[in-house]
């Protein structure tokens, strides 16, 4: 099993969608909210993530598919 | 002796011991240092500062190491120009250049929060450091990692200037370059950061590392004899500066050593990579990530770790942002070169440019002081400026030649420049 620690900012039109429990279900991984914000136009989930390396890679995928923007929570390390 | 408590996380305040630490382990939030303020006042005064050498150690005390520093003996106390020949041309009553493109050792603002790193590595036992960059943060590892006998592992995009892997490559580091687009140097370097126990400058010892950057705003106020400008333009990759620079402002405040600090704070980005920009144009509460397209390589972070703060930042300020193109980056690279004799790298052109939109927008005024903040030496970045420079003239070795030339009018090309003009 491997973890990952990720950012997901979910635009305004996809608040509403359960799109981080679909990834878990349909991935096999488990997800552990540390922290969230959900404003009027926005949504931020702070998540760490609990599966197989490939499921993982398949689940953020699918993530970046739908339309959240997912990113590492050190940002860029390129300075 | 060191004034640290110890870490403590942005988010939820968690407190932690000062170590090899930068999340917070329950909400993952970034860690910032913790000081004991109290014990600071007590022992650290303007009369204090009289007697110590001018770098950016005259402040340890405020900087999170607990022994002598380790590199970075000369960095810092960079030069703050009261710019009357640009203050002319912007049409400002007062305005002022703080000067890091001629910081020690390698003509960057970098080396201030690369001295804490390395020194603060060496604290912790670390025999290695490391970097990802593509310019001025590989530069300065590279050298002050050489100078303390550290062993430094430097990863570049393959294909980057000849003339910046040589700026890094002649200190003798292990120097990778990695064929991958952004994003897969990031992620390379991330998972390297992770599975070795190296000192990652801007990785695991970034609460520390970013410190080094409040020199900058203590020397600003110390060099305006402890008072601030009421305007202050940064340029910004990451956002730390913009965050550090507050936090120096106010811990002065606290100490006692300013009346009041009121600056107002400006972001400054270049347009092809601006998402701090962006969200504080746009009102926004979240940073967008972009995919970088500016010629200011060394502001060209397109998923900044200290965004949202410098977002805060600048909100909580009264302050604004701005972006420059690559052409206005350019004309302001020729215009601080041309008023002030600073050849300044892109960020700097990028600074300036930015501040030059805001003041003609009316969003600085006129008539208050500014800083405005230059990060990087303009050697470093000679291709972007060299297409838009005049050709060489080229005369015979005799003085007929010579006279020649200037009998077809070379002096009034000069006064022609209008820029040159206004104070010639």
């Amino acid at each position: 099993m491997a973890k990952r620690i990720i950012k997901l900012t979910f635009p305004k039109d996809l608040i509403k969608e359960p799109l981080t429990f679909t990834m878990a279900k349909k991935y096999n991984i488990m997800p552990n909210i540390r922290r969230a914000k959900v404003t009027e136009s926005v949504g931020e989930l702070v998540l760490e993530l609990d599966g197989q390396e490939q499921d993982l890679d398949k689940g953020v995928e699918f993530l970046k598919k739908s339309g959240v923007i997912v990113e590492s929570i050190v940002g860029d390390v390129i300075g | 002796m060191s004034y640290v408590l110890g870490l403590k996380c942005r988010e939820c305040g968690r407190e932690y011991p000062k170590d090899v630490l930068f999340v917070c382990e329950y909400c993952f939030g970034s860690l910032e240092v913790n000081y004991d303020y109290k014990a600071i006042k007590k022992n650290l005064t303007k009369e204090t500062l009289l007697g110590r050498p001018k770098n950016m150690w005259r402040y340890k005390e405020l900087l999170p190491i607990d022994k002598d520093p380790a590199v970075g003996l000369d960095s810092g106390y960079t030069p703050l120009i009261k710019a009357n020949n640009l203050a002319r041309v912007l049409g400002v009553r007062e305005l002022y250049l703080k000067d890091d493109s001629v910081n020690h050792p390698t003509l960057s603002f970098k080396d201030r929060v690369v001295s804490v790193a390395i020194s603060k590595a060496r604290e912790f036992g670390f025999d290695t450091v490391a970097c990802a960059s593509t310019g001025n943060l590989a530069n300065s590892v590279s050298a002050q990692a050489a100078s303390c006998g550290l062993k430094a592992y430097i990863f570049i995009p393959a294909d980057l200037e000849t003339g910046k892997v040589v700026a890094s490559q002649i200190y003798n580091p292990n120097l990778i370059g990695i064929e991958g687009n952004y994003d897969e140097v990031n992620r390379l370097c991330s998972e390297i950061a992770s599975r070795y126990r190296w000192a990652f400058v801007n990785i695991n010892i970034r609460p520390f590392y970013a410190e080094g950057s409040k020199s900058m705003g203590y020397e600003i106020a110390e060099q305006l004899d402890w008072k601030l400008p009421k305007h202050i333009v940064v340029p910004s990759a990451g956002g730390s500066l913009i965050t550090k620079l507050w936090k120096s402002f106010k811990e002065l405040k606290e100490l006692g050593f300013l009346e009041k600090a009121d600056t107002k704070v400006y972001c400054a980005q270049g347009q092809g990579c601006a998402p701090i920009v962006t969200a504080i144009k746009e009102k926004s509460e979240v940073i967008r990530p972009v995919k970088p397209k500016t010629i200011a390589k060394s502001l060209a972070i397109g998923n900044p770790a200290d965004g949202y703060y410098a977002v805060d930042t600048v909100r909580k300020s009264g302050g604004f942002a701005e972006e420059a193109s690559d052409e206005e980056i350019v004309e302001a690279i020729k215009l601080l070169a041309k008023t002030e004799g600073i050849f300044t790298e892109t960020a700097g052109g990028v600074t300036l440019a930015a501040a030059k939109k805001l003041i003609e927008q009316g969003i600085i005024p006129k008539d208050e002081s500014i800083v405005i903040c230059i990060t990087g030496n303009g050697l470093k970045t000679l291709e972007v400026v060299t297409k838009s420079l005049p050709r060489l003239v080229k005369i015979k070795p005799n003085l007929a030649s010579f006279e020649e030339h200037i009998k077809n009018g070379a002096h009034q090309k000069i006064s022609e420049n209008k820029v040159i003009e206004y104070y010639i």
